[in-house]
């Protein structure tokens, strides 16, 4: 599996690097903004750093289905299906390598932009002031709804897990569309209501099972538990497809 | 050792292999022949588990195609299947890692023999110094089986004959060598029996000497006798 997942990381590594390469350049700006006292370019700064986390941790989760469907459909996938390795492993790989991504990435981005806020506030000391009274606001609104670290860092798990999760809904729509209905009139749609459905349901599922907690941190908590079990679903359901089905 | 009971393969309306039933033993030089679209392919990659048959069962050593027999089979197809980052070495490393009867020693002696540079990178090989890297990285392993599809497609007469010399060293009692070709004459030079499909089944299997023995016939003879102006 280790191996697998070397070979996994070799085929995605230069997006990662340009992504880190990215962000080193947009957090230069940033501190250049800020400590040189230019506002414009603070902001844009701020947009970038956002955008890349965005976007960013978006791109590896679609890269990987991407990578998939390659591997599954041009001749490159001989390199995976003659070796010894069974289609659990094979598909394992790319799912603990891609959401190992997805998660290293957003711990990047989400220090990166705690550290930015910190530095962010001790240099602009009415900043902070401003930021606690919208806690306060917000929490006179709504009590459950905290704006503090820990909840913050929920918030983040729950979004990162629920990505994986749709990740892997993608992963089988793909093999699905390649196993299944290979040759078939359609399949491209048949598929994409396939993830359509897939996603709909695991939402309605994460909202029937936490409508009932009171604690917004629980709800995170809990709803990323839920998205990773069913990525966990997902990956066995594609992997015995592929196991069963699959002719490269 | 490599055997299809009754194995078929459609490809939607297509088939591309039709009811075919043989047992391929160690200790020969097997040439699949027949014409585009006769299923020589198809046949090969079912044996390599890379394609799953629609019918009938593919078994190596009595037991399914999968995991365990791709320990034991070396498949080389006719395309180009390495990644595009790759350099020569690193499909080599790549076997090595993969697989436990690969010898990177073995390897790079055959790149040295073929003329093949280890920093080169697979995208940027010409279709010949391609097919000399898949030689070289497939008989590189200490496998039981090898199936080569179009081993001599798009090489030049000089390399052909070093690919020639490789497989027989390679031919041993223990091991069995599939290999399919269009060049029928050239095979004559290598195999000891021959396979012969037309139109996904199989239309005749062979033992060379005695076919030359009991009807005077070589293998391109029987190629023509079986196929006539459609194979010719």
């Amino acid at each position: 599996m280790r191996t697998l997942m070397k070979y996994e990381f070799r085929k995605t590594w230069a997006f990662k690097v340009l992504l880190l390469g990215a962000a080193v350049v947009a957090e230069i700006v940033f501190l250049i903004g800020l400590y040189g006292g230019l506002d414009r370019v603070l902001g844009v700064s701020v947009l970038l750093l956002t955008m890349l986390a965005i976007c960013g941790v978006m791109a590896i989760g679609l890269g990987s289905v991407v990578q998939l469907y390659r591997d599954m459909n041009t001749k490159q996938s001989y390199m995976l299906f003659m070796t010894p390795n069974s289609s659990y492993k094979i598909l394992g790989a790319k799912v603990l390598e891609n959401g190992i991504s997805i998660l290293l990435a957003g711990a990047f981005f989400f220090a990166l932009g705690a550290l930015d806020i910190t530095l962010l506030f001790a240099h602009e000391g009415q900043l902070e002031e401003l930021w606690n009274a919208i806690r306060q606001f917000l929490s006179q609104i709504d009590s459950r709804i905290t704006l503090d670290f820990s909840t913050m860092l929920t918030f983040v798990l729950s979004i990162l897990a629920s990505w994986i999760s749709t990740v892997t809904c993608a992963y089988l729509g793909v093999v699905i569309s390649t196993a299944l209905l290979n040759g078939k009139r359609g399949n491209g749609i048949i598929s994409f209501l396939i993830i359509m459905a897939l996603l709909w349901l695991s939402g309605f599922i994460e909202l029937r099972a936490t409508e009932s907690i009171e604690n917004v941190r629980t709800v995170f908590v809990a709803q990323s538990c839920i998205a990773l079990v069913l990525s966990a679903v997902m990956y066995v359901l594609t992997a015995r497809i592929m196991e069963t089905k699959l002719s490269v | 050792m490599l055997e299809s009971k009754s194995i078929t393969k459609k490809f939607g309306s297509k088939i591309a292999v039709n009811n075919v039933s043989m047992r391929l033993e160690p200790g020969h030089i097997y040439a699949m022949l027949g014409p585009n679209g006769s299923g020589k392919t198809t046949w090969m990659k079912m044996g390599a588990g890379l394609i799953k048959p629609t019918d009938g069962q593919m078994l190596f050593n009595g037991q399914p195609v999968g995991i365990e027999s791709r320990k034991s089979i070396a498949y080389m197809s006719t395309e180009p299947y390495f990644y595009a980052w790759m350099k020569v070495k690193d499909v080599g490393r790549y076997y090595a890692d993969f697989f436990q009867d690969f010898s990177y020693d073995a390897y790079a002696s055959l790149l040295k023999r073929m003329d093949l540079a280890e920093d080169l990178k697979t995208s940027a090989l010409s279709s010949g110094m391609m097919a000399k890297l898949k030689i070289a990285v497939t008989l590189s392993r200490d496998a039981k089986v090898f199936m080569l599809d179009e081993p001599f497609n798009g090489i030049d007469l000089l390399t052909r004959d070093e690919i020639r010399a490789c497989i027989l060293e390679n031919a041993q009692p223990d091991k069995l060598m599939l290999l399919s070709s269009h060049l029928v004459e050239e095979m004559e030079a290598i195999a000891d029996r021959a396979v012969f499909l037309k139109n996904g089944s199989l239309a005749d299997e062979a033992d060379l000497e005695n076919l030359r023995e009991t009807r005077g016939l070589s293998m391109a003879d029987r190629y023509r006798e079986i196929y006539g102006q459609e194979g010719a």
